[in-house]
Formats: C-alpha cells, sequence, structure tokens
C-alpha cells in the first residue's frame, strides 16, 4: 500500500503527556513526554543510557509488559486510535503491520533456527492474506531493496552466514515488508562499524523518501542526529528538555543539557584543548529531583530550579526549551563579562 | 613536562599474529592473520592511536605490544630490548612498566574484591610497600582519578560505568607504569561520561610523564587525543602520520572513506557519501594483492596483482598504497561548516566557564566534591 499523500503534514503519531512507572518505582522513569511525527518525516530522540529513550519506544510498542511498568498518563494517538489503551491482541495486529520496529542488536533480533527469507516471509503472512509463494517473493523483494547483493541466494542463508551490517538490511527488510506508516528505530547502527553504519543511514534514509514512511530514530549519537533528523527532541531522566527543527537544535541550542552535551563530543575538526564536560551523572529513579532534573548537574542552576520541573516553554517558532533560565546568555549577562 | 620524545619506548619490527582454530567437524584448520607484519615505533611521552574496523587486528596488537600475546613471528622492543622472547616470569618484571586499561569496566573487574584490594594488588607483586603504605597509595590513587578515598571498601557493582572505568585507570597507575595501553577505553561510557575520562587520562598522562597507545574506532575521540595515528585494515598497518597531517589530508583511500563515514554533529554538513563497496572481508581468507582492493573506489588491476608496503613518502609519514598520489589529490575539500549564532556561541562559552568554576583545579588534586556536580560519573 503506497503512502497516502493526504498524510502529508498530519501526524501519523501523536504521543500526549506519557508517563510510565516501574512497579514500585519512587519516580516516573518516563514523565509528561510529548511529541508527534508526521508521514516521510523523521524525529530524533536523543539523549543518554537512562533517559528513558528506550522505553519510551517500546511502550508505544506495546512491547513493556504492563506487569512491570506501568502507563501512569497520556495517550498515543495513531491511525485513530489510541496505542496506550489498545488490548494486547489489537496491539499485536498493528505491530509489524502499520508499526514496525528496529532494534539496536541485529545478532539477537533475528531467530537463529531460521532461514532469513522465512523470517521475513512469516511477517508478510502473519499480517497478509498471501500464501507461502507470494510471501516469500516479497522476501526477495525486500532484500533487493534493502540492497543485500544476489538477494536469491541469500534468502536461504541463516542470520549467523550473515555480517552484522547485512543482518540490519535484513532486520530492516523484515519491518519494511508490510509497508508501515511509522517506522521506529532503537539505536540501529550503535553496534556497527563506521563505514558499515554509514550506509545503513544512507540506506534508511533512501527508503524513507521512496516509501513516505514516518520516521522515529532514538539514538545517543549526535553525528547520526545531525545527518538524518528533521526535528530532534533532547531527552534527559525521562523528560524532554528540549525540542525543535534539527537546524535549531544545533545551531541554537538553548538548554544546559543539549549545550553540554554538545561540547562534551571531540570534533574531527581543529583540534581544541580541554573537553568542556557535564560534572556528575544522571539521577537514579529512586533519588530524582523534585525540581528540574538536571538541577544538580547544571553549571547554571539557582535555588528556583529545585523547586518545581520547568515546561517546555517556545524559544523561537517550532523550538522549545525547559529552563527558567533560557536564553542563558540574558539571563548571566554578567556572569559572561 | 614533555621527556626528549625521540627516543622510542616500544617498536614493533615485522610482527605477525595467526591464530590458528582446530581442524573442525566441517573442514580443515583455519589459520587467520590477526596482525600481519606490521612494523612502527613508539616514541617516549606520546600518544599513539591505532584505529579501524573490527576485526582489523587493532587489539591483538595492542596486546603483542605488551606481551600479553606472544608474537608468531617478529619481534617487539621495549627499551630496546626484545620481550618477544621472554619468559612468563622474566616478563612479570616488566608488568610493571606497561599496564592496560580495558574496554569494558563490567567485565574487567573482579565483583568479588573491594575496590581498594583491586588497586592494591599490582602493589602487592610490584613494589616493597608496607601495608599501611599501600593503603595510603590506594587512597592517593582514588583521589587522582576523581573517586574518593572512602570507595576503596566497596565493590565494583555499586559503581557506574564511568565510575569503574576510573578504578581501571587507578589500578593501571599502581604499579607506577611507564606505557599505558587503552583498548576502547571510552567507548562503552556516554558521551558527557567519556568526555570526563578523556580529560582525565590526559591529565594523568601529562602527571605520571606516561606513554599513552590507545586502541579505538572513534575517530573524534582519537583526534582530540592523539600526536601520531596509524590506521590498520585487515591486520595491516594503511597509513601511519602525525594527528594533523593525517586529518588535513587522508592519503590512504581506506582513511578517506573512515573520515567521510563519520558523521559530523552538524545538519549543515550532511554529506556522508560512502563510496565503500559492500563489507570488510573476513580475516580468514583476505583478498590478494592489496587487501583493500575489494572496496576501494581507486583500485586497478596492479593493485589486484600486488602488495603494496607501507612506505615513508615524507615527514615521518607512511602509507600503503600505489596510487597515493593520485587518491589524496582527488578527495573533494570537506565544506566549512557556518558558525553558530553569536548569541549561541555566548552560551557555549558561558557553559564551559561556568562547568569549569568548580573544578578548575587539575585531577590531582581534585577535592572532595562540592555540593553541586556531586560525584564523577
Amino acid at each position: 500500500m503506497p503512502a497516502e499523500d493526504s498524510l502529508a503534514g498530519h501526524a501519523v503519531l501523536s504521543v500526549t503527556g506519557l508517563a510510565l512507572r516501574f512497579k514500585g518505582a519512587a519516580a516516573n522513569v518516563v514523565d509528561g513526554v510529548s511529541f508527534s511525527v508526521g508521514a516521510g518525516e523523521t524525529l530524533c530522540i536523543v539523549g543518554e543510557s537512562g533517559c528513558g529513550k528506550s522505553v519510551t519506544a517500546l511502550s508505544l510498542m506495546g512491547l513493556l509488559p504492563r506487569s512491570v511498568a506501568q502507563i501512569v498518563s497520556g495517550t498515543a494517538l495513531f491511525d485513530g486510535r489510541d496505542l496506550l489503551s489498545l488490548p494486547p491482541r489489537a496491539m499485536a495486529d498493528i505491530r509489524g503491520d502499520r508499526l514496525a520496529m528496529i532494534f539496536q542488536e541485529p545478532m539477537t533480533s533475528l531467530n537463529p533456527a531460521y532461514r532469513i527469507g522465512d523470517q521475513i516471509a512469516e511477517a508478510v503472512i502473519r499480517h497478509r492474506r498471501v500464501g507461502k509463494q507470494d510471501a516469500r517473493k516479497r522476501a526477495l523483494e525486500m532484500l533487493d531493496r534493502v540492497r543485500i547483493p544476489a538477494a536469491a541466494k541469500r534468502l536461504d542463508d541463516y542470520p549467523h552466514q550473515l555480517s552484522g551490517g547485512m543482518r540490519q538490511r535484513v532486520m530492516i527488510a523484515m519491518a519494511l515488508a508490510n509497508d508501515p506508516q511509522l517506522l521506529i528505530a532503537d539505536e540501529p547502527t550503535t553496534a556497527l562499524d563506521v563505514t558499515i553504519q554509514a550506509q545503513i543511514i544512507d540506506l534508511i534514509g533512501e527508503l524513507q523518501k521512496e516509501t513516505g514512511t514516518a520516521l522515529i530514530m532514538i539514538t545517543h549519537d549526535l553525528g547520526v542526529v545531525a545527518e538524518i533528523a528533521d526535528k530532534v527532541a533532547v531527552m534527559y531522566a525521562g523528560r524532554i528538555v528540549e525540542e525543535g527543527g534539527a537546524g535549531a537544535i544545533f545551531d541554537d541550542p538553548q538548554h544546559p543539557y543539549t549545550i553540554g552535551l554538545m561540547s562534551s563530543v571531540p570534533s574531527i575538526g581543529p583540534r581544541s584543548g580541554r573537553l568542556a564536560t557535564i560534572g556528575g551523572m544522571v539521577p537514579t529513579v529512586d533519588r530524582m529531583p523534585s525540581g528540574c532534573r538536571f538541577a544538580p548537574r547544571c553549571p547554571f542552576a539557582r535555588p528556583a530550579c529545585d523547586t518545581v520541573p520547568p515546561d517546555l516553554a517556545p524559544m523561537s517558532e517550532g523550538h522549545s526549551a525547559a529552563c527558567i533560565n533560557a536564553p542563558l546568555e540574558t539571563t548571566f549577562a554578567e556572569a559572561g563579562a | 613536562m614533555k621527556l626528549k620524545t625521540r627516543d622510542k619506548v616500544l617498536e614493533a619490527r615485522s610482527v605477525t599474529k595467526r591464530f590458528t582454530s582446530k581442524a573442525g567437524f566441517f573442514g580443515p584448520a583455519n589459520v587467520v592473520r590477526a596482525v600481519n607484519e606490521v612494523s612502527l615505533e613508539i616514541k617516549r611521552g606520546e600518544t599513539f592511536s591505532i584505529v579501524g574496523e573490527s576485526g582489523c587486528g587493532k587489539s591483538t596488537l595492542a596486546r603483542l605490544l605488551v606481551r600479553l600475546l606472544k608474537p608468531s613471528e617478529g619481534e617487539v622492543l621495549y627499551e630496546g630490548n626484545d620481550i618477544s622472547t621472554l619468559t612468563e616470569v622474566q616478563m612479570r618484571r616488566l608488568r610493571k612498566d606497561l599496564q592496560f586499561v580495558f574496554q569494558d569496566p563490567f567485565s574487567s573487574l573482579n565483583p568479588r574484591m573491594s575496590v581498594g584490594a583491586i588497586v592494591e594488588e599490582p602493589m602487592k607483586v610490584h613494589s616493597t610497600l608496607t601495608r599501611t603504605e599501600r593503603r595510603e597509595k590506594v587512597a592517593e590513587l582514588l583521589r587522582k582519578v576523581g573517586l574518593r578515598a572512602e570507595f576503596a571498601g566497596r565493590y565494583p557493582h555499586e559503581f557506574s560505568g564511568g565510575q569503574r572505568q576510573r578504578i581501571g585507570i587507578a589500578r593501571a597507575l599502581a604499579s607506577g607504569p611507564k606505557v599505558i595501553i587503552g583498548d576502547e577505553p571510552v567507548s562503552a561510557l556516554d558521551v558527557s561520561v567519556q568526555a570526563q575520562v578523556i580529560n582525565l587520562l590526559e591529565d594523568l598522562k601529562r602527571e605520571f610523564d606516561l606513554t599513552l597507545i590507545l586502541i579505538a574506532h572513534d575517530l573524534a575521540v582519537i583526534r582530540h587525543m592523539s600526536d601520531r595515528i596509524a590506521v590498520m585494515y585487515l591486520g595491516e598497518v594503511v597509513e601511519l602520520a602525525e594527528n594533523d597531517a593525517l586529518f588535513d589530508k587522508p592519503l590512504h583511500p581506506y582513511t578517506q572513506a573512515l573520515m567521510r563515514a563519520i558523521p559530523i554533529p552538524s545538519p549543515h554538513s550532511r554529506a556522508i557519501d560512502v563510496d565503500l563497496k559492500g563489507d570488510i572481508p573476513s580475516p580468514l581468507d583476505p583478498p590478494d594483492g592489496c587487501r583493500f582492493h575489494t572496496r576501494c573506489p581507486h583500485a586497478s588491476q596492479l593493485c589486484e596483482r600486488a602488495k603494496p608496503h607501507l612506505t615513508g613518502v615524507g615527514n615521518g609519514r607512511q602509507v600503503a598504497c600505489f596510487h597515493w598520489e593520485t587518491v589524496a589529490d582527488a578527495q573533494k575539500k570537506p565544506e566549512q561548516l557556518p558558525p553558530r549564532s553569536a548569541a549561541a556561541e555566548t552560551r557555549f562559552a558561558l557553559f564551559r566557564q561556568l562547568s569549569q568554576r568548580d573544578k578548575k583545579a587539575p585531577a590531582s588534586t581534585i577535592k572532595a566534591p562540592s555540593e553541586r556536580s556531586t560525584e564523577n560519573a
């Protein structure tokens, strides 16, 4: 099914006020997260380990057991339905069909005991009324589309016969086999070497252009973000601290965490001196600050930061940051002198 | 203080390491030449980096340099003496000088030993210090790597990845080494923590006059830290040069491809174009001729038949490519990135200034943490 042009511009997925809590935890692991992504659009969710980015994705896919993680509040509208309140059966019908996901570890997300052609075909048969022959044809077509050389010969390979990059291509083929409206990719290139990573990023970009799929990319790598994002949401300790267009986030970052993150990355440009770093470490769920969650590590923090968690406030058109001190250059005009 | 950087601390002479797998059920024994006839020198006081993708032999080479592995052929010289044939007992005395920091801070520390015992152990082997002296030194080392002396009584599982890496570094320093080899010492860490550990390594290197050998796949980390860099591909060094020279003008097509493949954190430079074909060939069955020719956009018939050797091209640079002169001229110049807005630049400057307010002092004098930015990760 080709992407409908009428969808362009409309949100394919729109998440509002999502809050998640692990059983018995003292604070929400994801706390009031809202974002949306439209057809053909790429949203990157960026943050460090433990910021809640993967948990957010898993909850949208219905892959977090409700016995472990509780949805405290929020809605996730997809195709006119709220993903967060769908019964498991209905969710299973959407998952892998209208909504697909690729994971970081291509080694463990494929079943080692089945041929890759059969694994892709299985994904098709689960959601389409097709025979084995047609499903296999579709699998071949998909392997071609993800640019696996000599795809016909590869159909009967087992995962262990493929390299890491090839396995990730197979995962992508499987995810896209039913022309999903939304693809969620959780660190899809982190386990790969740079030259292979570049090939996979190129591939994802091209396929997205061909199919018009909405893409949510979860990553910790600002380089990958700059490469493919239309919109960026920066997460810290379960909250979005800054969001906006890729241009605004990289050229005009407002939140101290975004600035700190960018300062911490060594550059391959002219050599600089010491790296500026963010002191301390991410708070654990049982010691979550009651005010701004970044305040204990923030060089700009003042007593007011410890009282209430700041909401996202607009900085410019489509660009907002959750910091009561933004814009920093005005608030700290005297410190810069 | 930099020592005379002219003399060599370590030298590899045509070192080869073969690994043989047992003849399997399905076929004959396989031989992998993980490192193939590599020669290089490491100068005293420098940071020497070895970069390459998985399976290129960089970790094997690092282990050969400090005799954690015995070379199959060739020799390794430490302070001018061949260490490749020493017995384990003879080697033990040298281990004091040559220390290793591993990639995975989760599996490289013994979970049953307290942090104090982990850091103390090398002193028990290599020094004549008394128990009290050793305890004092443990406390001092923990402070030097940015941890609290009280942490000596705790166990590794109580610490974050960054803190564990600091413990690993403290242990490596405990025997008073001259050379430290870091095998991907920061690649398992989050960016903000990674930056802290990079700064720490640089401070310690200066303070203890160390020679640092760094194994990494992240070119940005290498760009930031190194003096000289060797690029490896399938067990061989394909290019060796000073940091600035290498990044200004990479000569080998593989180095060029590596650099182009790095995603740059700026949306204005969306130009990772990889003209590399396909995957890295299996090290079990490396291609004939130039090992890179199967993926090289510049490969000619000559490259399929003959093997280019690493040759000097002036200014201490070496490259293993028949066509390096044309290759080097053919590359596109990276475009200059437009600068950030003035307001954003001010913000970055403010961040740098304020984030250093609490810790102006170098790592050697890190005090008990102040109320903000409490613990180091």
